[in-house]
């Protein structure tokens, strides 16, 4: 293969969120890493940059919003993609001015979020040319 | 999703206020009393408009089992207090509208919601469960009183119809009051604790729980319990010494691969000795593995509990094992089966040398390796009941002790298992004294790939297999499934539907479920996720793909194909890379989350009260939401029928019988514009001014609707068998059936009720495009259910093609459509006059599916004819 892989974090702290992402973004071709922990997240951010990364918003410890907003500040270019079952105009409306890529309420489709992440690749390899 | 759709909800509760208002205003300059009318008929609006959406909420709840959905704990929550809420409303409404004649519903509802609150908090029910159930009595929905190797067991006998041993369940109720009795769970809560916080090695906390156990005697009450058990299932043909297979049936052990074998199965255990079996099977919850197990699956300490099994044992000619794949080499797509004769336990547990068969996968399941081994000594049973040593006859010892038939048809029930069970199987088996096959049990077979298959593997299939079709439908249930393409179309019977293909049909018709033991997976071109095919779909994990567009037309009959459903893809061939990646992938209907939601949905979906006729459709029966819902609608129903009959004469809400050509008996109540003049002696059609009506009534009459059944029905009669004429003035609402029109100059609600036969139409036009709505609910009938599902089918196919939502559940049909324009409503309001015209002699003509197009061709016709006017 000669195309690089497009990395993704996934932080949430109800596992099966991951468990049911991961292998289905694996399948697509995509690298993928999966955390319940925002504090282990965060760790790895510093480690490694992602190009995309995809987290809950709702968290025990760190929430989504403080881990968005630092992840941003690591890494500009990494595309954000906000995803919670508690979505209000109020927290939509701050991700946003926070720079995140898109939003998606949960429960959502597979095919939604794939969506997303293919629109978020674009973005990131136009920006890259 | 949860949130925004609650404001969606809101959004047409405010319209349907307005609307309301509306309607007041009209009134203000009317009476006093006839006030009670339009607040009744507003409390009956209100139920309905609460019906439809308790209903679009259940159905999008079961959707999420499809594993399409990233959903959470959190949706499941918002989920059952949107419902509760819902139904708390609709309960109040129905009381308010009927002066307070259903304060039981509220009861009903407690009860039920309770249960919810404690399936919430992750609680287990086994309430109302007896100490014991027998296999006959087993259903999938006992799942969690009798544990998984129970329930299975007892599915393949009623599910698949194969045979299995006689037993019973000793189940959680009975680990409940065990547990109770002897005081265990707060020792055994703190071994725990002091295991999590690493005060106790595993193997400690293990073994001290394990001697706790041993300790903790059985109570009187289940040891009679088990006893009596015992004499049922052996009943008075049984043998006189009784010998039994007491094996675990812990709570998510057979769906999963890591707890086979971990706990205890006793064998060749005579009745006395089972209470002794029975503790060693629960302490064995307790065994090392088990408690990292649960750990790993993030099992809640409710849910920690142990069904048992009890089975009589067989006095089996030959026993055996067999994986349905070569655990160690997967990649040969083979079965391997061994036998040996006499009982199974020397067998299973490797005591005896076995003869040893390798058959291909794929069907016809050929024999490609057979190791026939001398067999000198096996374990049979004696004519007492008990288990002895014997010595093989000279002549058998070199023979193979299974036979090719024998070898064949358990080829075909392995594959049968796997499909139904959608994972690799382990099955122990039996071949009985006349020489039937009888399945003992049957769990999930662990793979152990010499290289597991990668995700990487899986990028390029594209290269190495023509893709047929991509991106298009919507995945009713996830999945990878292979086999040939069965296209369902005119001329073929369902019944000749192959084992293992792939059902492609244009249509996800409910008849369709009919093959869902047999079916790899389904296709459709049309279809629906909330739809009843889609639900059963998802209960039997059957990979399924609806709303293609135009699948049957691509794929071809016969074809091997290979569907990846996630993906939305459908290769041509066999695709081993996706099955292999997908074998080894862990099942997501595993997880706690899906667990949870099928829990809540079992006190939620099930509809038992079917029959508003039969003595048990009362508040009191109500065991589900679904079930306090259909009683609600249909007494909404009743009461706005009686209040409208007995108010039939308020001067403003005028009311009267319908005069027409037809003699259709119709009663129709105006509430607002709908009716022109002043009536006393009746309503002419001309005189009609609601819109819907109107439309509705010119669909009805439309020349040579009547004629198109090939045996012609005269007007007379057949108008005669749509309804029954009965004076009005002198009989009760209920015997004048309950044809009853609600109308205004925009709005229409009508009922047609004549036996068993039920057709609503609730609709709204105006020409504000989002307040539009159309309603249909079509049910009953009183041919056999062939037929009518043949109507059914039929009202699908049509009312899909102009653009209904249509959901079916069993007999009864539900569309809709909202928000078009109001000539293309109307349009649709015409058509679904000839509905109810043309349908109500038709289930009496639906002799074969071909019927289905030739009449959809003839509506479509006249559809044609009525829009050049």
């Amino acid at each position: 293969m000669t195309i690089e892989q497009t990395s993704i974090l996934i932080l949430d702290d109800e596992p099966i969120v991951s468990k049911r992402l991961k292998p289905s973004l694996e399948k697509k071709g995509y690298e993928v890493e999966t955390f319940t922990r925002s504090s282990e997240a965060l760790q790895r951010v510093t480690e490694r940059q992602f190009n995309i990364v995809i987290t809950d918003l709702k968290m025990e410890g760190m929430d989504g919003m403080q881990f968005l907003t630092e992840v941003k500040e690591l890494n500009p270019d990494t595309e954000v993609i906000v995803m919670t079952g508690f979505a209000t105009m109020a927290t939509a409306k701050e991700s946003y001015n926070k720079g995140v890529f898109d939003f998606l309420a949960k429960p959502f489709k597979l095919g939604e979020i794939f969506e997303v992440i293919a629109k978020a690749e674009k973005k990131i390899k136009r920006l890259e040319r | 999703m949860a949130l925004i759709k609650v404001n969606l909800l809101r959004g047409t509760e405010e319209q349907m206020r307005n609307f309301l208002q509306q309607f007041a205003k009209r009134f203000v300059r009317k009476e006093k009393s006839s006030i009670a009318f339009k607040v009744l008929f507003a409390d009956f609006k209100k139920s309905l408009e609460l019906n439809n959406q308790i209903l679009d909420i259940i159905g999008d709840a079961n959707d999420k089992l499809s594993g399409d959905y990233i959903f959470d704990e959190h949706y499941i929550h918002t989920t059952c207090e949107q419902l509760t809420g819902l139904l708390r409303e609709l309960i109040v409404t129905i009381n308010h509208l009927t002066s307070q004649k259903y304060p039981g519903l509220f009861n009903s509802f407690h009860r039920i919601e309770e249960d919810l609150t404690l399936i919430l908090q992750g609680k287990v029910l086994s309430q109302d469960i007896p100490l014991t159930l027998p296999y006959s009595e087993i259903t999938r929905d006992h799942i969690d009183a009798v544990g998984g190797k129970n329930c299975h067991i007892a599915e393949i006998g009623s599910y698949l119809g194969l045979r299995i041993p006689r037993g019973f369940a000793i189940t959680t109720s009975a680990f409940e009051l065990y547990w109770k009795a002897g005081g265990l769970g707060e020792p055994v809560a703190r071994i725990k604790e002091q295991w999590l916080g690493e005060k106790l090695s595993l193997s400690e906390a293990s073994l001290k729980i394990q001697e706790l156990i041993f300790k903790t005697p059985v109570p009187d009450i289940l040891e009679k319990a088990i006893l009596a058990a015992v004499t049922e299932v052996v009943g008075k043909d049984g043998p006189c010494e009784p010998c039994f297979a007491v094996r675990s049936s812990a709570l998510g052990e057979d769906g999963v691969t890591s707890f086979a074998g971990q706990y205890q199965s006793c064998l060749s255990i005579s009745p006395d000795q089972i209470s002794g079996a029975y503790k060693q099977v629960v302490a064995s919850l307790y065994s090392q593995q088990a408690m990292e197990y649960r750990l790993k699956k993030d099992f809640r300490p409710e849910e920690i509990m142990m069904a048992v099994a009890c089975q009589l044992m067989i006095p089996a000619k030959v026993s055996g094992v067999m994986y349905t794949y070569d655990p160690l080499r997967p990649e040969d797509e083979t079965i391997l089966i061994s036998s040996a004769w006499g009982l199974g336990e020397p067998v299973v547990s490797g005591a005896v040398p076995t003869d040893h068969f390798v058959l291909e996968r794929k069907p016809p399941h050929k024999v490609i390796e057979m190791q026939i081994v001398c067999k000198d000594e096996s374990m049979v049973i004696t004519e007492h009941g008990g288990p002895t040593s014997a010595p093989v006859r000279e002549e058998q010892r070199m023979e193979p002790s299974l036979k090719a038939r024998q070898l064949h048809d358990m080829a075909e029930i392995g594959i049968l298992l796997e499909r139904y069970f959608r994972a690799p199987q382990d099955v122990e088996f039996a071949i009985d004294q006349a020489g039937q096959i009888v399945l003992l049990q049957s769990r999930q077979l662990q793979l152990y790939y010499d290289r597991p298959p990668r995700a990487s593997d899986l990028s390029g299939l594209d290269g190495r297999y023509p893709v047929l079709l991509r991106g298009k439908g919507v995945a009713a249930m996830e999945g990878v499934a292979s086999g040939p393409i069965w296209i369902l179309e005119a001329g073929k019977d369902l019944a000749d539907f192959p084992m293992g293909a792939v059902l492609v049909a244009r249509y996800a018709s409910p008849q369709l479920a009919k093959v869902i033991h047999k079916a790899a997976g389904f296709i459709t071109d049309i279809g629906s996720t909330t739809g009843h095919l889609a639900t059963v779909a998802r209960e039997f994990r059957v990979p399924a793909l609806f709303n293609t567009g135009d699948a049957t037309t691509i794929l071809n009959d016969g074809c091997e194909i290979t569907m990846d459903i996630e993906c939305l893809t459908i290769y041509e061939g066999q695709v081993s890379e996706l099955g292999h990646y997908s074998l080894q992938e862990e099942v997501i209907e595993d997880m706690f989350e899906y667990r949870q939601l099928r829990r809540i949905l079992r006190k939620i979906e099930p509809l038992n009260l079917v029959d508003p006729e039969s003595d048990n459709f009362s508040p009191e029966h109500c065991k589900t939401y679904h079930d306090l819902t259909r009683f609600i609608h249909e007494k909404a129903v009743e009461a706005i029928i009686d209040i409208g009959f007995y108010h039939a004469h308020h001067r403003d809400t005028q009311a009267g019988k319908l005069l027409w050509e037809y003699p259709l008996d119709l009663v129709i109540i105006d509430v607002g514009g709908g009716v022109e003049g002043e009536h006393t002696k009746g309503v002419l059609a001309e005189e009609i001014n609601s819109v819907p009506m109107q439309e509705l009534l010119r669909g009805m009459s439309w020349p040579g609707v009547w004629d198109m059944t090939p045996s012609r029905v005269d007007v007379n009669s057949f108008m005669s068998s749509l309804t029954r004429t009965v004076p009005i003035q002198n009989s009760s609402p209920q015997d004048v059936g309950r044809n009853l029109a609600v109308i205004s100059s925009e709005y229409t609600n009508i009922n047609f009720r004549l036996g068993y036969h039920f057709t609503v139409i609730d609709a709204y036009i105006s020409e504000n495009i989002l307040d539009n709505h159309l309603y249909f609910r079509f049910s009953g009938g009183v041919t056999d259910t062939v037929r009518r599902s043949r109507r059914i089918k039929l009202l699908g196919v049509i009312l899909s093609y102009y653009d209904f939502l249509c959901e079916t559940h069993g007999d009864t049909m539900v569309a809709r459509l909202k928000r078009m324009d109001r000539k293309s409503m109307l349009k649709r309001l015409f058509l679904l006059g000839l509905l109810v015209a043309f349908t109500r002699q038709l289930d009496v003509k639906m002799i074969n599916d071909a019927r289905i197009d030739q009449y959809f061709k003839e509506i479509q016709t006249i559809m044609e004819e009525s829009n050049d006017d």
